[in-house]
C-alpha cells in the first residue's frame, strides 16, 4: 500500500496515524507540495485528476479521500475501528467524517492562509471554525456525561482519527483551543494510545517516557 | 454590580476538566496562567510564562509532582520552584529562579485561583455540583440578560430545564467571559444533557446582543 | 536595521505579476522584471536595491553599506542547494533567529530526530562575536543527536558551528556523516514583515548524493514547523533585551551574545527594550 504523502499535510497525517495506531503497513511516497506543487504535476494529476493529496494506492484501488482511506486501512487490519455494526453507530461514525470535512475547509483554510501564504477569506474561515469546535465540544461533553471518551461508541474509531489532527492543528490558523476542555482532553486519549505518532504542530506526550530522573524499577 | 463583585478567588476551572497529570491554560485578572494538577492528585498554579525563555507553561507536561516546560524541558515543582534544567543536569537551579506561583484551592469541584495570600476560604457552593465550563464571547451583563436569572456574588443564578443552575462569570477579555456552570446537586444525568444544550442557546443569544451592541 | 538586507522571496518563484509583501511594514512587491531579472518596488514605486544570493531575492529598505554576507562552503560545485520554501510564522523575527542558535530544545521539540532524553547536557562551547566580520559566531557546539540528518541512520555525536552574519539570518554549520570534514549548511533566513510576524525562508546546502530533493525539503519543513508551535507562544512576542526578563544559563550563551550583538547595534526591531 502507498501512500503518496506530504508532511506538513494534516490529512496526509490522518492516514499515517491510522496506519501507526492499528499496525498496518504503508509505503510513504513524499510529494514536494510546497514549494514545488508536485500535486499539479502530471504524474500525480494522472493518479488523482483533482489534484489533491493524500493518494493511497493498493493494486488496482486509488483512493484520493482520506475518510475513505481510513475505512479501507481499519477494514483490511482492524474492523473493529470502523464503529460497532448498529445503524445508530454506523450512522454517528458517518456523521464524524462528514464534519470532519468541515473541520477541513473550516480549519485548514486558516491554516493555509496563516501559516503557508494560502488565499482566503481568514475571518470567515476562523468563524467557521470556531462553530465546528463549539459543535464538537458538546458533543465530546455529552460523551463524558455518559462516561465515554470517544466520538462514537465504547472504543476510539475511524471517526476520532478523521476528526483530530484538524482540531489539533487549529493553532496554526490562530484559532485558540483553550476555550474547550471536553476536546482537551479527547486529544489527550488519543495521543496517549499506543503506537501514536505525531506531526509537526502536535507534540507527543513526553510524561508517557520514562523519567531520566527516576530510576528505572529493578535497576 | 454583583457580578464584578471583588473576591480573592477567582473561580477559573472545574476539577473534573483537569485530571492527574495534566496542565491547562487560565487566566486570572486578563493574566495567563498554567494550571496544572500532579501525578498524586494536587492541584497548582503559576504563571504560565517559563522564566528561562518565555514558553507558555500550559503547554508543557506533568512528570509526577512536576511540570515541565516544553522547550528546554525545565521542571518546577508545587511551589514554582526550578528543580531541574536538562542542560545541566548536575547543577542545582538557584532557589530564585521560579515560575510565579499563585494560591490555590480545589472545594466543591471548582479550582479557585489567588493573585495574592489570603486566609480566607473560597466561598461554599452548597447543594450544587460542577457540569461543565464554558466561554462567551459576550460580557457578564448580556449573559445575565440572556440566562433570565438573577445576580448573585460571582455569576448568575437560574432556572434552566426546570433545574437550579449557578453560572459563575469570569470575564478574560473585552467580550470575553468564562462561564463555570453548576446545577443543583440531584440534577439527573439526562437533565444535565438537556441544560447543556439549553446553554448553547443562552450562549447564542448573549452573544447575538453583544454583536448587536458593538454594531451600535 | 533599515540598511541591512534581508530576503523577501525565492529567485525560482519569481513571476511576471509578482507577489505583495511587507517589508518592515513596508508593503513592497518583488517581481520578475522584463528581462527576468527580479525587482523589489515599494508602493510609492521606489525602486529598492537587489542582491541574489543562496536561492533568494535580498532587499533593503535603506542604504546598504556592506555587500550581502557570503558563505564560501556553499559554492563546492557538488552541494545540493535546497530551496525549502516559506513558512509564516507569528512571532518577533528575532526570537525566530535566536531559537535556530539554540540546541537545547532538540530532546523535547524535536525529539527523536535532533535530540532525546536522556541525553539533554549541553555541554561548553566557544562564543564570540569577530570584530573583525562583525558577526556572532559559536563553534565547538557537540549534542547528541539520535538521527542527525536524512542521511544519518542512527545517533551521533553531532559538531555545529552557528554564525549570525546579519540581524534576522543565520547559518549552521554540521558535520556531515557522508562526508567526514566537511560541515553540511543549513541556512535561516527570516523576512521581518513586523516586529512579530515574520516569513521564513530555510535554505541548504548540503553533500548527499542519495537522498531525493523532496525529502530534504520535507525534513527541513518538519523542523522547522516543530518549532513553529514553540515560537508563536513565548511571552512576550517580542525579543527581550533587558537581561531581568529572562533566565539564561550556559547553555545559552549563543544566545547571549547575539542578544548583546543586537543591544550594540541598536537592532531593536522586533525586541523589547523595557519590561513591560
Ligand atoms: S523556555 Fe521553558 S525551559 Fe526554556
Ligand atoms: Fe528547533
Amino acid at each position: 500500500m502507498i501512500l503518496y504523502d506530504y508532511i506538513l499535510s494534516p490529512s496526509c497525517y490522518k492516514v499515517r496515524l491510522m496506519a501507526a495506531l492499528i499496525g498496518a503497513p504503508l509505503e510513504l511516497r513524499p510529494v514536494d507540495f510546497h514549494p514545488g506543487k508536485e500535486h499539479l504535476g502530471e504524474d500525480l494529476l494522472a493518479l488523482n485528476p483533482a489534484g489533491s493529496i493524500p493518494i493511497l494506492v493498493d493494486g488496482d484501488l486509488i483512493l484520493s479521500e482520506s475518510a475513505a482511506m481510513l475505512a479501507y486501512l481499519a477494514g483490511q487490519y482492524a474492523p473493529d475501528w470502523l464503529g460497532e455494526e448498529t445503524a445508530t453507530s454506523r450512522a454517528m461514525v458517518q456523521q464524524w467524517l462528514a464534519f470532519a470535512h468541515r473541520l477541513t475547509a473550516a480549519l485548514g483554510g486558516a491554516r493555509l492562509v496563516e501559516m503557508l501564504h494560502g488565499q482566503g477569506d481568514l475571518e470567515a474561515l476562523q468563524t467557521a471554525g470556531i462553530a465546528a469546535l463549539r459543535e464538537l465540544e458538546a458533543a465530546l461533553f455529552k460523551r463524558r456525561l455518559d462516561g465515554g471518551t470517544w466520538l462514537v461508541g465504547e472504543s476510539i474509531t475511524i471517526a476520532d482519527v478523521a476528526c483530530f489532527p484538524y482540531v489539533a492543528l487549529a493553532p496554526d490558523g490562530s484559532i485558540s483551543l483553550d476555550p474547550y476542555p471536553s476536546i482537551r482532553l479527547w486529544m489527550r486519549a488519543l495521543r496517549g494510545q499506543a503506537g501514536f505518532v505525531e506531526m509537526p504542530g502536535i507534540h507527543r506526550r513526553h510524561e508517557l517516557a520514562p523519567d531520566p530522573l527516576t530510576p528505572a524499577e529493578g535497576a | 454590580m454583583r457580578l464584578n463583585a471583588s473576591s480573592p478567588w477567582i473561580p477559573l476551572a472545574l476539577s473534573g476538566d483537569i485530571p492527574n497529570g495534566t496542565v491547562i491554560p487560565a487566566t486570572l485578572c486578563s493574566k495567563p496562567i498554567a494550571i496544572w494538577r500532579s501525578q498524586s492528585g494536587q492541584v497548582n498554579a503559576n504563571g504560565n510564562r517559563c522564566p528561562h525563555r518565555g514558553m507558555r507553561l500550559s503547554h508543557g507536561f506533568v512528570r509526577g509532582e512536576t511540570l515541565s516546560c516544553i522547550y528546554h524541558g525545565w521542571r518546577f515543582g508545587q511551589d514554582g520552584a526550578c528543580q531541574h534544567i536538562p542542560a545541566h543536569p548536575d547543577v542545582v537551579p538557584p532557589a530564585s529562579i521560579n515560575c510565579g506561583p499563585l494560591q490555590v484551592a480545589e472545594q466543591d469541584g471548582v479550582i479557585w485561583v489567588a493573585e495574592d495570600q489570603v486566609e480566607s476560604q473560597p466561598p461554599r457552593l452548597d447543594g450544587l455540583k460542577p457540569l461543565r465550563s464554558l466561554v462567551f464571547c459576550a460580557e457578564p451583563e448580556a449573559i445575565l440578560t440572556a440566562s433570565g436569572g438573577t445576580e448573585v456574588d460571582l455569576g448568575v443564578e437560574a432556572t434552566l430545564a426546570g433545574t437550579r443552575i449557578c453560572l459563575l462569570l469570569q470575564g478574560q477579555a473585552p467580550a470575553e467571559t468564562l462561564c463555570l456552570v453548576l446545577v443543583d446537586q440531584a440534577t439527573s444525568p439526562k437533565a444535565c444533557a438537556e441544560i447543556s444544550r439549553a446553554l448553547e442557546g443562552i450562549r447564542r443569544r448573549a452573544e447575538g446582543e453583544t454583536e448587536k451592541r458593538g454594531a451600535a | 536595521m533599515i540598511d541591512a538586507w534581508y530576503p523577501v522571496g525565492l529567485i525560482s518563484g519569481l513571476t511576471r505579476e509578482g507577489r505583495e509583501t511587507l517589508l518592515m511594514e513596508q508593503p513592497i512587491t518583488v517581481r520578475a522584471g522584463k528581462t527576468g531579472k527580479p525587482e523589489v518596488v515599494t508602493a510609492d514605486g521606489r525602486s529598492l536595491p537587489i542582491v541574489e544570493r543562496f536561492g533568494h531575492v535580498w532587499t533593503s529598505l535603506g542604504t546598504p553599506e556592506k555587500d550581502l554576507f557570503t558563505i564560501p562552503e556553499a559554492d563546492h560545485p557538488e552541494r545540493v542547494l535546497v530551496d525549502v520554501g516559506v513558512v509564516r510564522v507569528k512571532c518577533s523575527p528575532l526570537r525566530a533567529v535566536e531559537n535556530f542558535l539554540d540546541i537545547a530544545h532538540f530532546p523535547f521539540v524535536h525529539t527523536d530526530i535532533l535530540g532525546a532524553e536522556p541525553h539533554t547536557e549541553v555541554e561548553k562551547y566557544d562564543v564570540k562575536i569577530r570584530e573583525e566580520e562583525d558577526e556572532v559566531w559559536a563553534t565547538k557546539v557537540k549534542f547528541f543527536q539520535p538521527q542527525a540528518a536524512k542521511s544519518a541512520e542512527e545517533g551521533i555525536t553531532t559538531e555545529y558551528m552557528y554564525r549570525v552574519p546579519s540581524p534576522t539570518s543565520s547559518v549552521l554549520y554540521k558535520t556531515c556523516p557522508p562526508r567526514p570534514g566537511e560541515w553540511d549548511v543549513i541556512c535561516l533566513f527570516v523576512q521581518p514583515l513586523t516586529e512579530t510576524l515574520c516569513d521564513v525562508w530555510p535554505w541548504m546546502a548540503l553533500f548527499d548524493e542519495d537522498t531525493s530533493m523532496t525529502d530534504l525539503i520535507h525534513f527541513q519543513q518538519l523542523i522547522f514547523l516543530q518549532d513553529r508551535s514553540i515560537l508563536e507562544n513565548q511571552i512576550p512576542a517580542r525579543l527581550p533585551l533587558d537581561p531581568g526578563m529572562e533566565t539564561p544559563t550556559r547553555a545559552d550563551l549563543t544566545s547571549i551574545a547575539y542578544r548583546r550583538w543586537l543591544k550594540q547595534h541598536g537592532y531593536t526591531y522586533g525586541a523589547e527594550l523595557v519590561a513591560q
